[in-house]
């Protein structure tokens, strides 16, 4: 926070403190409503869903909606869906993509620029472009609505964000330390495992939670790919609240609030690590 | 990188295996990178490419059938595809400058010196974590004929309410407006971090120099952010070309409204017409290649 066009001593566009609580309303407003809308819904009844004009606070709030969430779709099976699918993808993109950005960081690599860039590439591949192939060999493979449908995809696609992070947070570890304990007796994937990996675990969480919330989120391949109720994650359970004329809102209210508690929880604990994550993606290109 | 080390007394396969030349070391460690790329990427646009020059489909167990242009010729011909493309387009043309703006802005509000920057930064990462279909699904809420919080607003404000998903165009609007809110937040956060590193010392300069706040907007702060810019505009164009999920989610009349995206869906999955959406596949694809292109031109004349 040192170097801003808005900091206090320097002046800046929006001066003054009623400007700032402005901006700042202006902010939170924008971020929050949405979410804050949703859960007045959520708590609303019939009646006062459907009262004009309509209230921004519920009168009587009741719990029925969310009982109606949990009663007319297998709201949990598809929580623990995305749970399994999510967690997965990242464990398993972690892992190869830390063995990657080792080799790339350290090792005597010739074409190390190349190397990188190819795996960056991956995501230059327009999603729906790859479902149209992966469908057909799915299918061919009896993977539709499994869960192997969705973490193959998921843990190639977190790869390009993986390795670049996780190769950044390698390069800036001491050699020495490597050395250090290689002299000590340490193997080079011994000294990975003890020293490397240890040293770099913010890169580690860092990765693993864009991944995490990439997977959390994904809704094309899922829909493809696993429409049956059992394998369904959440963005495609969500959808099925819906009937063909009914748009029961205050359900489907409920069951986005629940539906949303996973990952508010996520960037509430680690929303540092995430921001730096999705800024040196960004910043360092 | 010449830091090999003395080769250790050998004790097991795991320590031969880790003692082993450098280059096969890194080999074996990339290995399973490409392996997966290879199966998941690799082979699959392979098999794209090739059934596009075919007739393939599922639905009626007929072997596939090499028929050269011919889905590309159909494709040339057909209404929806057209329909789609412009239906796209438009979510490109609106939505790429639209998250740039209100990311901007959002970005300059929230680099004002706040106590509290934790609530400031949650209300940006929200939008980014909430999966595109909820977003599409609260927007369709927001946007209710009956009931939405924005006819409300259009009441309260002595206008006509709208039943925005029996237009087309209205539902264009809704779904724009609903993308920019997702995608904006991203933005900001990139620029945030731009804002973050343009030295104070050079506004300070400015200032003794006596110009204006704008000038050091437009002359100082903007110019410094352009790198940040282009690489968050990259991702976001390539993203705003497969727009599927808030669509999707926020139905027009009819098909009026279908992206690229759905169209390439609605062939390969519901039809399992897998010769024609590869055809159409490969187009979006090209566009996609094209303005990764464009953009790397436009990064590499600007001399970064």
């Amino acid at each position: 926070m040192s170097a801003t066009i808005s900091d206090g001593s320097g002046g800046g566009i929006f001066t003054g403190k009623r400007l700032r609580w402005l901006a700042a309303g202006i902010v939170l407003l924008n971020g929050f409503f949405p979410a804050l809308w949703i859960l007045a819904t959520a708590f609303k009844s019939e009646i006062e869903l459907t009262a004009k004009p309509i209230t921004w606070i519920p009168h009587s709030p009741t719990l029925n909606n969310f009982i109606a969430a949990f009663r007319d779709q297998p709201l949990p099976h598809y929580l623990l869906n995305s749970a399994v699918v999510a967690l997965s993808a990242m464990a398993l993109s972690l892992f190869i993509s830390a063995l990657a950005a080792y080799a790339i960081a350290r090792l005597n690599l010739k074409y190390r620029g190349a190397i990188l860039t190819s795996i960056i590439a991956v995501s230059m591949f327009p999603l729906v472009t790859l479902m149209v192939p992966l469908f057909e060999i799915m299918r061919g493979l009896g993977l539709l609505n499994s869960y192997w449908a969705l973490v193959l995809p998921y843990t190639v696609l977190n790869l390009p964000i993986c390795t670049l992070i996780l190769v950044s947070f390698f390069q800036d570890i001491p050699r020495d330390l490597e050395n250090a304990a290689m002299i000590d007796g340490c193997t080079r994937l011994g000294a990975l495992w003890r020293i490397v990996v240890p040293l770099a675990a913010p890169g580690v969480f860092t990765a693993g939670i864009l991944a995490f919330v990439n997977a959390w989120d994904e809704f094309l391949l899922a829909l493809s790919f696993n429409p049956a109720a059992a394998y369904r994650t959440l963005p495609v359970g969500i959808q099925m609240y819906q009937g063909e004329f009914s748009f029961p809102w205050p359900t489907i209210s409920a069951a986005l609030v629940i539906a949303m508690i996973p990952v508010v929880v996520v960037i509430l604990i680690f929303q540092e690590r995430v921001v730096s994550g999705l800024t040196s993606g960004g910043v360092k290109g | 990188m010449n830091d090999r080390h003395t080769p250790t007394p050998q004790r097991s396969l795991f320590d031969r295996l880790a003692d082993m030349n450098e280059t096969t070391l890194a080999a074996l460690l990339l290995a399973p990178a490409f392996i997966f790329i290879s199966i998941i990427v690799v082979y699959p646009v392979a098999t794209l490419v090739w059934n596009s020059f075919n007739d393939v489909r599922l639905l009626t167990g007929a072997p596939s059938r090499w028929v050269g242009l011919e889905n590309y010729l159909l494709l040339l011909a057909d209404a929806q595809f057209w329909r789609a493309t412009k239906n796209t387009m438009i979510i490109v043309l609106v939505t790429v400058p639209g998250s740039l703006v209100v990311g901007l802005g959002l970005a300059l509000l929230a680099n004002m010196p706040f106590k509290w920057r934790g609530p400031i930064r949650l209300s940006l990462l929200l939008p980014w974590a909430t999966p595109l279909a909820f977003v599409g699904l609260i927007f369709a809420w927001f946007f209710h004929s009956e009931y939405g919080v924005f006819n409300d607003l259009l009441r309260r404000l002595g206008l006509a309410p709208q039943i925005w998903f029996n237009s087309p165009t209205l539902t264009m609007m809704a779904i724009c407006i609903a993308t920019i809110w997702k995608t904006s937040s991203f933005m900001a956060l990139i620029l945030l971090a731009g804002l973050q590193t343009i030295p104070k010392s050079l506004y300070e300069a400015a200032d003794v120099d006596g110009a204006s706040k704008w000038r050091q907007f437009t002359d100082i702060t903007l110019p410094l952010l352009v790198p940040s810019m282009l690489v968050a505009l990259i991702f976001r164009t390539l993203t705003a070309i497969q727009s599927f999920d808030i669509p999707y989610s926020m139905p027009g009349p009819g098909e009026e409204t279908q992206t690229l995206a759905m169209y390439i869906h609605m062939n390969a999955v519901d039809y399992l017409d897998l010769g024609y959406s590869s055809a159409l596949a490969v187009v979006m694809f090209g566009l996609s290649m094209a303005t990764t292109f464009i953009y790397l031109r436009y990064v590499k004349a600007d001399g970064k």
